[in-house]
């Protein structure tokens, strides 16, 4: 029963991986017939040592990861705690999980177009009130710094909802046991947040930051729709930067290297959230 | 409440005389959370309302500031995109999720069922596996399956974009419905072995009737996922064969912007996701979180 699933699986996944890994040795160009040749490691000489690209692109993606992922975590936990802690009705819980749904279910295509149009001053209402408030126009896109913070707030509204499902359902299953022990000690609501909630809660936590770490890796349709990777390359993270090399130019060789690249950095760190998970069975719920 | 107030009632009561005093309190601070959860909801709420609105104004009305209350409605946007190979994408979309879902279902619904009855030495193995596909960045697969469906012929074909969502709904159809099963009891089956059942008449016959509302939330969350899916499509259907949020990207590439269109071919896809998740939202968030929570 499980033959079909692992031979399908095989041949989309594991057989593609194995191309992919072959052509990064060879400067195979569609543009230049024969150019399949083998070149040793000349692309990944290439890609460390010689691509002032590439190394723009690890710096954005850097930047990008930096502006987002703690954003979206404390969010999320904020919300969560805040959740918890204060609203007692229970269908105010459930409209607020389903509403906070919406940024992650709606399309993530839609989610870019909702965002391009907020930071297109003529039709963005946003920027309306932006300017009258004395802050001037948001058309932030074509910004060298801004266009970046741009979509790293796109990607923080469309995602901080992820770790927020994710933490609340951490912090209902958490025992009640050692609350009542904080509370029996006289502690502070802080100091029960700070020394009962976080560190029960922590497991939940490193899980949530690595999933969003890798997405914001992953992502794609905001930088497309909103950027494409400009003004200049100031906002392409290597993801977009491959998607280039691939599709817009023909250096299937090159892009194929700088792509195993990037697969074996996420794959590292696939190990450790699956080492994580594993350690931690029982905790995460 | 404080933590304060509760451990110590009766010094509170003196700290604080009057009970009507305490009431105002508690309902002023009730009141200040419920008004900051509001806003909170509407953050996340306006931005789509804006894009819904600008669907439904005429091509002038979208530029107004401030958007006028009254005047600049009109559904012209929603006939004239009958005119657009709009629906043509829309109905490739319907093909092609619906095709990924049955095939999802039929690959990963047996594996889940085999990995959850007989023990595994490689379960780690296949962990791994399925995160890898939920993890690994698309474009690993995408870039080898488009050469590879170059050579074959399947670029631009239905087979050839199911092929590459296959990639990450089979995982996705086993991650989440092994829990599922592992909590069907398995007594029922033996019975069906005893009376000379094989193993796949168990499963279609048993526990596939058992397992029909799992079946169905993960079949619903695979069309979902597919339905919004970009990247594969942006790379595997082009012209005719797009999908509908490539057709949606597609506005965007034409001279002079029609915000009309764009945001109306937005909407379409959008409200069937959003009908579907009201519906459904416990398992879809258990889906878009797959991976990161057991069950």
């Amino acid at each position: 029963m499980l033959a079909p699933s692992v031979i399908l699986l095989t041949l989309i996944t594991i057989l593609p991986v194995i191309f992919l890994i072959a052509t990064s040795f060879t400067s195979w160009d569609l543009s230049r017939p024969g150019s399949l040749k083998f070149v040793q490691l000349q692309n990944y000489v290439r890609v460390f040592t010689k691509d002032d690209r590439f190394w723009n692109s690890v710096m954005v993606q850097l930047k990008l990861s930096l502006l987002t992922v703690p954003a979206q975590v404390a969010l999320g936990l904020a919300l969560a705690v805040f959740l918890k802690e204060r609203i007692k009705s229970k269908w105010i819980v459930e409209l607020s999980r389903s509403t906070l749904l919406m940024p992650m279910v709606i399309p993530p295509i839609v989610a870019a177009l909702i965002w391009k149009i907020i930071f297109t001053p003529p039709v963005s209402i946003f920027s309306y009130v932006s300017v009258k408030l004395g802050l001037g126009p948001l058309n932030w896109l074509g910004h060298p710094q801004l266009a970046l913070l741009a979509i790293a707030i796109a990607s923080v509204w469309e995602f901080f909802p992820f770790s927020f499902l994710l933490l609340y359902a951490g912090l209902l299953s958490l025992p009640e046991e050692p609350y009542e022990a904080a509370l029996v000690d006289g502690a502070t609501r802080w100091q029960t947040f700070v020394h009962v909630t976080l560190p029960m809660l922590m497991p939940t936590i490193n899980i949530v930051l690595l999933f969003r770490i890798i997405d914001s890796i992953r992502a794609f349709p905001l930088i497309y729709v909103m950027t494409q990777g400009g003004p200049g390359f100031a906002t392409e993270p290597t993801n977009f930067y491959a998607y280039t090399q691939a599709f817009t130019f023909t250096y299937v060789g090159y892009s194929s290297a700088m792509i195993v690249v990037v697969l074996a950095f996420t794959m590292v760190l696939t190990g450790i959230v699956l080492n994580r998970i594993k350690w931690n069975r029982g905790a995460v719920t | 409440m404080t933590v304060e107030q509760r451990s110590d009632p009766a010094n509170f009561r003196t700290a604080y005389p009057g009970r009507s005093h305490l009431r105002l309190r508690k309902m002023l601070g009730k009141t200040a959370d419920l008004v900051l959860l509001m806003l909170v909801l509407l953050v996340v709420l306006l931005p789509i309302a804006w894009l819904v609105q600008m669907s439904f104004r005429t091509q002038l009305a979208v530029f107004e500031m401030p958007p006028p209350l009254f005047a600049g409605w009109t559904l012209e946007n929603y006939v004239k995109i009958t005119d657009t190979p709009f629906f043509r994408n829309l109905f490739n979309s319907l093909v092609v999720s619906s095709f990924t879902t049955v095939f999802a279902l039929a690959f990963g619904a047996p594996a889940a069922y085999a990995i959850s009855r007989y023990r595994f030495r490689r379960e780690t193995l296949i962990t791994f596996w399925v995160l890898l596909a939920r993890l690994a960045l698309p474009i690993g697969f995408a870039l080898p399956l488009f050469r590879i469906f170059s050579k074959i012929g399947l670029i631009n074909t239905y087979p050839g974009i199911i092929l590459a969502y296959l990639t990450f709904t089979v995982p996705l159809v086993i991650w989440i419905l092994r829990p599922f099963l592992d909590n069907i009891p398995i007594d029922m089956e033996e019975a069906a072995v005893v009376d000379g059942a094989s193993n796949l008449q168990v499963f279609l016959r048993v526990v596939v009737p058992l397992s029909a509302p799992g079946l169905v939330s993960v079949g619903i969350l695979t069309f979902i996922m597919t339905w919004i899916e970009f990247f594969y499509a942006l790379i595997f259907t082009r012209g005719d064969m797009m999908t509908a949020p490539v057709g949606v990207v597609n506005f965007l590439r034409y001279e002079g912007w029609d915000w009309g269109l764009i945001t109306t071919s937005g909407v379409i896809i959008m409200v069937p996701v959003i009908l579907f998740s009201l519906f459904t939202h416990r398992y879809l968030i258990s889906g878009l979180t797959a991976g990161a929570v057991k069950g």
